[in-house]
């Protein structure tokens, strides 16, 4: 048999349009989509024309290239591509603070390989290579699945705030309301694994997780409702072009902004606030009994939910992705990082100034201090709606 | 009710602004750790600066000293020997031998040195395999590049004075202390001047005595002595005393 050989440039299409696709899964242009699209066609292409090349003619060649295929292939390329961008920028911010924290005490911070960065991957290794040991008289089923779903929330809840107008997973009418429901079920599990572990400290720290929520949810949710009612949509790339087009809603909502920084501090359980881990007291509170790779996880879910938060403020209150006068710049995804770094940079800032507030004083901040500041905000923005002025 | 609610309300609220303060002291304190280098150092790379007379290791400047014996008596820890050694020219000499291993490195021995030749060095990194090697020769003690901070004087002299220029000592109690002979117990033995490390005691007769036999008596030429007691210490009869200027 006279086979015709056929070139590997007949398989790939370089400049593959995936809009032009007729599954393609998203309404506008997506950015990581486009990309794990046309990874596919080079890496599924490769393989298509050699499987082509040993057995020519046959259906397998021509199943991977067809258009479904295609799709199925970049959406899993596509979760990889913005997981890795995700969890990159996780580790920098958790490279940021051991950094700033060391120079704000005097000290040099890490000092492992690239000014640092890879201590976070040696401390990955390090606590992989842990016993993964559990207590015996933990409850076991809520022990396994409390940990797993509060990493895999933190992740998704990371993994579901937009970059940019092109970079998203989803683009929800109520993103906004979403991530935040999302972000507050954590505490929810962290009571749960609190109580499963069959410990004292354990105990205490998953009571302090859920008052800490309770108290300070209140005052965060009325602060997005007040920017939701300022943009007029929950969406939030809405909410980045309101204020684009008008003005950063910082300046209008600064009591605001400083009341949703502290209280997005305490969400995400980070020191002044973080009696629920407690270092000194409750000797990591509700992690005591998670050993290795699950307590290295976790602390990753920390870091996790404070980008979480870090986003959250450079959303409602930094427009974004958007840079003053320029708007959509060239690269908004990394001026959305950096301004999400920044606000981190603050908390860390927080972090090393002040010490650990008491349970009792969070209760009253949250209650009588950050809760009638949300509402004064909210009065004032009323104000400015009713005036006219937005 | 609604009272009690407000009893724990933060009477003035803009005093919670205080929270401010230490932020603004360590977001300073970052601006100049980043500018700046910070506290701690990277220890094997980086050496930590050194004062003129930081009391590490004693050093010895070999042609300088005498042999006295003054390091001797003065270490608290008792770590330092006079041995044997030969000199530039091959004559036996006394010299101190130091053990790093029991050194407390108080620097007592180049503060009491009377010629300056026993001197601290900044030399801390001491470590050895044995503790033999830790036993420093009279030629091992010797360092390059010793400056005037030093050697370590007894007086008040401190390393600002040496930096203007001005070394001297303030108060020069070696050069007033001087052994002093108590006439009637000396039997004339010349132990002293046998001694002496540098020949400032001379046996002089001082007449005949009744057998018809010269008395001797030490004269002490106050322009070479150091004043290191060791006549005094050797006298079988104690008839030398150290006079001390008040």
């Amino acid at each position: 048999m006279v086979q015709e050989y056929s070139s590997i440039l007949n398989w790939i299409d370089f400049f593959a349009d995936p809009m032009a696709n007729p599954y393609y899964p998203f309404d506008v242009y997506n950015l990581p989509f486009d990309i794990g699209y046309k990874l596919w066609e080079i890496l599924g292409g490769a393989i298509a024309w050699l499987i082509n090349l040993i057995f020519p003619g046959n259906p397998v060649s021509t199943w991977l290239m067809c258009d479904a295929t295609c799709t199925l292939m970049a959406l899993l390329i596509f979760m990889l591509l913005v997981f890795i961008v995700v969890f990159v920028s996780t580790l920098i911010v958790l490279w940021m603070e051991r950094k700033c924290l060391g120079r704000m005490m005097d000290r040099r911070g890490t000092m492992v390989g690239m000014k640092g960065f890879l201590q976070c991957v040696a401390d990955g290794l390090k606590t992989f290579m842990k016993e993964n040991t559990a207590p015996k008289k933990v409850d076991k089923m809520t022990y396994w699945w409390c940990v797993a779903l509060i990493v895999g929330l933190s992740v998704l809840v990371l993994c579901m705030v937009p970059l940019s107008q092109r970079w998203f997973v989803v683009d929800y009418q109520t993103g906004l309301l979403i991530i935040m429901a999302f972000f507050a079920l954590a505490p929810f599990l962290i009571l749960v694994s609190g109580w499963a572990q069959n410990n004292k400290y354990s105990l205490i720290g998953g009571m302090r997780a859920a008052e800490l929520m309770i108290s300070y949810e209140v005052p965060m949710l009325i602060l997005i409702a007040t920017t939701a009612l300022l943009a007029g949509s929950f969406n939030i790339g809405d909410i980045v072009n309101a204020q684009n087009d008008t003005i950063w809603y910082i300046i209008p909502q600064i009591i605001g902004a400083i009341t949703f920084f502290f209280c997005a501090t305490a969400e995400a359980e980070r020191v002044p606030f973080d009696i629920a881990e407690a270092e000194a007291e409750l000797v990591e509170g509700w992690q005591t009994e998670y050993a290795g790779m699950k307590w290295g996880l976790i602390m990753l879910a920390d870091y996790m939910r404070g980008s979480v938060s870090c986003s959250m403020f450079v959303i409602l209150y930094l427009a974004g992705w958007t840079l003053p006068f320029i708007g959509n710049g060239p690269i908004p995804e990394i001026v959305f990082l950096l301004k999400s770094y920044l606000v981190f940079f603050f908390m860390i800032l927080v972090r090393c100034a002040l010490a650990r507030v008491r349970t009792d004083q969070i209760l009253n901040i949250g209650w009588k201090v950050f809760m009638p500041l949300s509402v004064i905000n909210l009065a004032i923005v009323l104000l400015l709606k009713v005036g006219g002025v937005f | 009710m609604a009272m009690k609610y407000l009893d724990k309300y933060p009477k003035n609220l803009a005093k919670s602004l205080w929270v401010l303060k230490p932020c603004w002291a360590v977001l300073k304190l970052f601006a100049k750790t980043v500018t700046h280098r910070s506290m701690t150092i990277l220890y094997p790379y980086e050496k930590e600066w050194i004062p003129d007379n930081y009391r590490g290791r004693p050093g010895l400047r070999f042609d300088k000293c005498v042999g006295c014996g003054m390091c001797v008596r003065m270490c608290p820890t008792a770590c330092i020997k006079l041995i044997e050694v030969p000199d530039d020219e091959g004559k036996p000499v006394m010299r101190p031998q130091v053990n790093l291993g029991r050194c407390a490195m108080c620097g007592y021995c180049a503060e009491y040195c009377p010629l300056d030749a026993m001197t601290v060095t900044p030399e801390y990194e001491l470590a050895e395999y044995t503790r033999y090697d830790l036993l420093y020769g009279p030629r091992r003690l010797n360092y390059e590049g010793t400056t005037p901070g030093m050697e370590v004087k007894l007086e008040v002299t401190l390393p600002s004075d040496i930096e203007n220029g001005n070394p001297e000592r303030r108060v020069s109690l070696f050069d007033l202390d001087r052994p002093e002979l108590t006439d009637s117990k000396c039997i004339g033995c010349k132990k002293c001047a046998k001694v002496c490390p540098v020949d400032a005691i001379e046996m002089v007769e001082k007449g005949v005595n009744d057998k018809g036999k010269p008395i001797l008596r030490p004269v002490i030429d106050n322009s070479k002595c150091i004043c290191c007691s060791n006549c005094v210490l050797d006298c079988p009869k104690d008839a030398l005393q150290i006079k001390e200027v008040l």
